[in-house]
This record gives C-alpha cells, sequence and structure tokens, in this order.
C-alpha cells in the first residue's frame, strides 16, 4: 500500500484546510477512503455516533498536484484509514502559507500520515514541518460499511435556506429544547419546531424552491403540493452540523423521509458533502 | 523600598508577572542596587525565572525612602495569586492606569500597591508578603557550549506549530540543523498521539553556536510566559545550553530590564522519570543570605570588609574539589546579566578544578573514545576532530571562526584563549559576551574588556 501526494497552490491548500476543519468539527474520528480518483471523508452510521453518517467527496485533481496511489490490490485500489480529522486540520492549520504540502503514507511508530510542509523562511533553506499523523488501516472485509450511501427515497425535496440564518435560529432553539421538528413541503415551505411544555416556538421560511430531481423521484407521485412531510431529530446533530459550515456552499438541499431520516446535501465546486439525521421517536 | 512606574511600562511590568505566574505560585520580591528583581521557581525546582527592572524603567526608585532607616531592603514573597489579579487585564491596564506605586512597608508588613487611575481614581491593593530570602538560581550561561539567538518572532512562529497543551518539547541541534519535536512520555499513549516535527536551518537565526550536537527535552509551558513577552516586546532572545541533563536558560534583555528562565532539562542517561529528578535540577536553588546587591563592582566587593566578604565567597563558591560533579553546576551563576565582572570571572578560572575528563567533553558517548585518542598534553578537545594540540587541530571548518575569538584547548584545567583570532591556532566556536552581546575572547592577564584587543 502506498500514498503519495503533493499540493502547491495556496488556494487549493486553503480550501481543502476549509473541508477537512468543516469535517472536524463534525467528528471526532472517521475514515478517509483513498481511490485513484477521489477521496472520502466517511462516517458510517452506528449507535456510537447517534446512528448519523455522513458522505464526503472530493475530487483529488481538484486539489493536488501530484497524486498516487497503490491500493490493498490492483482489484481493490483503495485504501481505507481510520483517523482523527481533528489531527489533519491541526497539522493543516499551521501550513497555510507553505511553499508545498506533501501528504503521504507512511510507517513510524504505527502505521501514519504524514504531512510535510514546506514553508517559507529567513533563509535559502526552507522550514520543514513534519506531522505524523496516527491512522488505523481498515481491512478490506470491512470495506462495505464504508460504501456510498444510496439515495433514500424521500418524500420532500428542498432547498435549504442561507445557513448563517438557519443556525442562529437553531442556536436559539437548542436552548429551550433538546428535539427539533423539520417539516418542508414542495411548494417550498420549510418549518422548523420546537415544543416544549411551556412554550412551542416555529420558524417558518418560505419560496426556498424545490429541487427538480426528474421524473423517477418519488416527487412525480401525486403528493400534495402542501402537504409537509416532517421529522424529529437530536437539536444537538442539526446544530453541529450547521455550526462546522465555514464556507457557503452553491447548492444546499434537504431530502425528508417522513419521520424516518433528515438528508443534508451540500454541494460545493468540488467537494460535495452528505449527512444523514435519524428520527427520534 | 517605593518604586513608581508610569505609562506603558506598567503594562509591561504586568505582563512580566504574567509570565512568572506561568512559572510558579509565589513571587519573590527583591529590591536590589541594580534594579528590582521578580523572580518565580516552580514547585519540583525544575524551572526558574527572573525579571530585573533596571532604575531605569522607574520613575522612582528608591531602596530607602524617607525615613526608613537605611540597612538592608527587605526582601519579601507574595502569593501569585494575590498579585496576578492586579495585573490580569492588561487591556484595562494600558487604557485606565496612569501610574502605579509598588511600597514595601515593614511597620504594616504590606506590599502597598496603588494604580492611579483616569478620572482620578486610585485603587489601592495591600498585599501581606511573607519575608524571605531572595531566590537566586545558579547557572553558568557563559559555560555553555551551545548558544543561541533568535528574534522572539521566530521562536513565537515555531511554537505556534505546536498544539498549546503540549508540556514538553524537545530541541535538538547539530551544525547544520535544529529541530523541536513534541515528546511524549508515556509509552501507553505513543500510538495514538500526533508527533510533531519541525525542522530549521542555523541560518535563520541570529547567532547560532553549537559546541557540541545535543538534544534537550524541556517545558514549554512554562516557557511560554516569556516568549509571548519578548514577542510584545519585539525582542529577541538568547538560548545557552548544553547537554541534556544541564539546564537551559533564555533570557531577553531591553536597556531597562532583563529576562530569564532558565529550566532543567530531561536527563537522558537517568532511568528516573523527567525534570523532577536530581540531575537536571537546576542545581542547588541558592539563598543569598543577607547578601547586599549582586556585585555591580565586583572589585569593590571583593574588596569589602569581612563581613561581607563571606557571602560573596559563598556566591562564589565553585564545584568542592574532589568528587565527580561537573564544576558548571556550582559556578557563580551570570543570570545572563549584562553586568559583566572581569575580575570575577578570573577568580573563576583560577579557581576551577582540572574538570575530569567527561566534564568538557560533551558530545556523550562519542567524546569519551576522541579524549582517548589524544593521550598526553592533558589537552581536552571539544569534539574530534581536535588534535592533541591546537597545532594538530584540523577542525577549521567552524562556521563560527573568522573574524571572532576563538577559544582553544584546555590544559592544565586552565582554558587558553588567544587574544585575538591571528594569535588562535585552533577552532572552535567562540564565547558569548554577555557586555556587548557579542563573541569574545579572553586572555589570561586581561581583567577588563577595555584591555582585550577584540573590544
Amino acid at each position: 500500500m502506498k500514498f503519495r501526494s503533493k499540493m502547491i497552490d495556496v488556494g487549493c491548500l486553503n480550501h481543502f484546510t476549509r473541508v477537512v476543519n468543516t469535517i472536524a468539527k463534525l467528528n471526532k474520528t472517521c475514515v478517509l477512503r483513498l481511490t485513484p480518483d477521489n477521496l472520502y471523508f466517511v462516517l458510517s452510521g452506528k449507535v456510537s455516533n447517534g446512528g448519523v453518517s455522513m458522505w464526503c467527496e472530493l475530487l483529488q485533481v481538484n486539489f493536488f498536484d501530484e497524486y498516487q496511489i497503490e491500493g490493498v490490490s490492483p482489484d481493490a485500489n483503495e485504501i481505507c484509514l481510520e483517523l482523527a480529522p481533528e489531527n489533519i486540520s491541526r497539522a493543516l492549520k499551521t501550513a497555510q502559507n507553505a511553499k508545498s504540502v506533501k501528504i503521504k503514507l507512511t510507517k513510524k511508530h504505527c502505521p501514519c500520515l504524514t504531512l510535510a510542509a514546506d514553508l517559507p523562511s529567513l533563509s535559502s533553506v526552507s522550514r520543514v514541518v513534519t506531522h505524523d499523523i496516527p491512522v488505523d488501516v481498515i481491512p478490506r472485509r470491512m470495506w462495505h460499511d464504508f460504501k456510498e450511501p444510496s439515495m433514500p427515497d424521500f418524500d420532500v425535496s428542498i432547498y435549504l435556506p442561507p445557513l448563517k440564518i438557519m443556525k442562529n435560529v437553531v442556536d436559539r432553539m437548542k436552548n429551550l429544547s433538546n428535539y427539533l421538528v423539520i417539516e418542508a413541503n414542495l411548494s417550498g415551505e420549510m418549518n422548523l419546531k420546537i415544543e416544549t411544555d411551556l412554550v412551542s416556538v416555529t420558524t417558518h421560511f418560505k419560496d426556498l424552491g424545490n429541487p427538480p430531481w426528474g421524473d423517477d423521484a418519488s416527487q412525480s407521485r401525486s403528493r400534495d403540493m402542501e402537504a409537509m412531510a416532517h421529522t424529529r431529530v437530536d437539536i444537538r446533530k442539526l446544530q453541529q452540523f450547521l455550526a462546522g459550515q465555514q464556507v457557503n456552499p452553491s447548492k444546499a438541499m434537504c431530502n425528508i423521509v417522513h419521520k424516518r431520516i433528515v438528508h443534508l446535501i451540500l454541494l460545493h465546486e468540488d467537494v460535495s458533502l452528505q449527512y444523514f439525521i435519524p428520527a427520534v421517536a | 523600598m517605593k518604586c513608581a512606574i508610569e505609562g506603558s511600562n506598567v503594562k509591561a511590568f504586568g505582563k512580566a508577572v504574567h509570565a512568572l505566574s506561568r512559572i510558579g505560585e509565589d513571587l519573590w520580591l527583591d529590591p536590589l542596587e541594580k534594579g528590582l528583581a521578580l523572580r518565580a521557581v516552580n514547585s519540583a525546582h525544575s524551572a526558574y525565572a527572573c525579571f530585573l527592572f533596571s532604575p531605569l524603567f522607574f520613575q522612582l526608585y528608591s531602596l530607602h525612602p524617607g525615613t526608613q532607616s537605611p540597612g538592608t531592603p527587605i526582601k519579601c514573597k507574595l502569593a501569585m495569586k494575590s498579585v496576578l489579579p492586579l495585573f490580569r487585564c492588561l487591556a484595562t491596564i494600558e487604557r485606565n492606569v496612569d501610574r502605579c506605586e509598588i511600597s514595601i512597608s515593614t511597620e504594616e508588613s504590606r506590599v502597598i500597591c496603588q494604580f492611579y487611575c483616569r478620572h482620578g481614581i486610585t485603587k489601592t491593593h495591600n498585599l501581606s508578603y511573607q519575608e524571605s530570602e531572595a531566590l537566586q538560581a545558579v547557572f553558568p550561561t557563559n559555560l555553555c557550549p551551545n548558544v543561541l539567538k533568535a528574534q522572539a518572532k521566530l521562536l513565537g512562529d515555531i511554537v505556534r506549530h505546536f498544539p498549546a497543551s503540549q508540556e514538553e518539547i524537545t530541541l535538538a541541534v547539530s551544525p547544520v540543523r535544529v529541530i523541536l519535536k513534541n515528546y511524549y512520555e508515556e509509552e501507553s499513549d505513543r500510538a495514538k498521539v500526533m508527533y510533531t516535527e519541525m525542522s530549521l536551518h542555523p541560518d535563520e537565526f541570529d547567532y547560532f553556536q553549537v559546541g557540541v550536537d545535543s538534544h534537550i527535552t524541556f517545558c514549554l509551558k512554562e516557557l511560554r510566559g516569556l516568549l509571548s513577552f519578548a514577542e510584545s516586546h519585539s525582542l529577541p532572545v538568547r538560548v545557552h545550553f548544553g547537554s541534556s541533563g544541564k539546564p537551559v536558560s533564555f533570557s531577553l534583555d531591553d536597556m531597562p530590564l532583563t529576562a530569564t528562565v532558565v529550566l532543567a532539562t530531561l536527563d537522558e542517561d537517568a532511568s528516573a522519570p523527567p525534570s523532577q529528578t536530581a540531575p537536571s535540577q537546576i542545581g542547588p536553588v541558592h539563598r543569598c543570605v543577607g547578601a547586599p546587591s549582586v556585585p555591580t563592582s565586583p572589585r569593590g566587593t571583593l574588596e569589602c570588609g569581612g563581613g561581607e566578604k563571606e557571602p560573596e565567597e559563598e556566591n562564589l563558591h565553585v564545584a568542592p574539589q574532589g568528587g565527580p560533579v561537573p564544576g558548571e553546576e556550582r559556578v557563580l551563576s551570570s543570570q545572563a546579566s549584562p553586568v559583566f565582572s572581569p575580575a570575577l570571572y578570573l577568580r573563576k578560572l583560577l579557581e576551577l578544578p582540572k574538570p575530569p575528563p567527561a566534564a568538557i567533553v560533551t558530545a556523550p558517548g562519542a567524546a569519551r573514545s576522541s579524549h582517548t585518542q589524544h593521550g598526553g598534553r592533558g589537552g581536552v578537545c571539544l569534539a574530534p576532530p581536535h588534535g592533541t594540540s591546537p597545532d594538530a587541530c584540523t577542525d577549521y571548518a567552524d562556521r563560527a571562526h573568522g573574524d571572532r575569538a576563538c577559544l582553544c584547548h584546555v590544559q592544565d584545567g586552565r582554558q587558553l584563549y588567544a587574544s585575538h583570532p591571528s594569535y588562535c591556532q585552533g577552532s572552535r566556536a567562540p564565547v558569548w559576551c554577555p557586555v556587548r552581546a557579542e563573541p569574545r575572547c579572553q586572555s589570561v592577564g586581561v581583567t577588563q574588556p577595555g584591555m582585550c584587543q577584540r573590544h
């Protein structure tokens, strides 16, 4: 198994850092899948995470100037590593003005992802900062856990309001209740509701628009445009998701499966992030 | 003692208190002739810091104000918990405080700290103190084989790569590279932690002298206070150290003030856990019993009457004549002080016992073998490829040599130096002169810098 890559462009480096920071805010540990064309940050839904799962896909070509990978075997040309994204985030934090950043898989005291940044310095010889991030290699037999999630058969799909506004609303609501109901309909209306013994608060969003998924999508089934599909979720999961977002995505949408799951999709130019929050009773 | 600090110096004073609070729980106040010394030491005696404010720093500085009878000014120690809150919010101090007066009142056994603020507000704080002997670490920076000088910004940039919670850090130097890496002790954590290593070229340092390749591990947390002080005042920091196990000293000086932090380093050879064990202690934290101010005019002090002489001699006490204790640990501390006392230094040199071979040859392992190659002459080399005599020495590649002084071999327990590079037949990195903050040379017989041909 070999992996070597190099990033030279400062813009790409900044963008990559922002993506990793977002991932780091969402999870303590996650799985990094490396394939010849893409990088995936995957979190599989487990009870320990409260059932949330995440899938973040990056197109390698948009970030790295050099990228070489030799997977586990020729027919499975992939590497799966479990690591703490917080470590990568910390390593990248101070390398923002680096001339180049090399990321490679090494074996030191344990398998590591080594990040070596070449920093500009006062002398002719540049400074080199090396970070060794310990990783766990995931054996092939467990790879099925980390496959791309299939799009659920959703009832309503709607574009999200500006994430900043949504974050402010959810932050305030978090103080009042532990559970939040997200509901939306096909007329571009979305409500965020909380209800406690003393108070119930609802925030209404209008004119959001519904993404056209095409004829085979569930929306083609006759469905009352005004009927709301709703799901009750743990507010902290939603808040964590919104708090981590650092860049405004080009497209942000939400698919709701009535009383089952909320599927949030954020699309940037070269990164896509999907986040699944299951319903709570 | 009474002193008054004006304007922006109050903030600098506050920042010094912050830096000291990182080290220990108590603050030692030591009013001296040469200024007010604030010192702190940690409970394990593995970290010591001293900030010395010269009288120029103060608007008013008086050891015996008004009616107080002349005599030794009181030396005391205060709880850091009571001093730090006074200077906690530096931004507020900068905005509001015009003047700060500190006085020690023996009648009331209190230190009185008064802040004269805007709008005519005066805040008076009475802090009770504990009378105590002065605190002074014994550490000979001028005998350290390795010296680095760097701008505060460089050091700040370096430590920024390490997480704020990083406890200990290892500094490894060789003539071609300086490496800093984080250090974790417990084996159990090793698999999970992220290792960071930073490698720099010696050119980045303002001054770089490596007499012996070494790597030292010390506590970064305790140093951060001094580094942030240096960064806020944009001052260069000097680092003096030797091989692992010997203390490392970080010092800076700006005209009105000098600051020093001395940290113990992990002794790689000792099997005992780090920092707290005896071998890596700073050395006896020496209490000057009733000593007057540390000698500013050395000749004067040396000549003074019997009563005072004893404590001074105690100060100058050097390694016991017998025993394997390396001479350096017991020699008079210079505290990286800008005051140079050549006579004092000379006395020290003359009193130095003939060092056991292992003492000065500091590259562990390799040194012992290189020494045995030298045979006769009693000369001790600092590292191969020195020969048995300066003539045989083939190491001229020392980048630090050139128009700077150098020091040559030790003979008969005394170090022979050339008084001028052209007399020098060997090559070794120069010694750091604390007076001019530049390399200097010494020669036997030169009693003051003026006579030295390199000044």
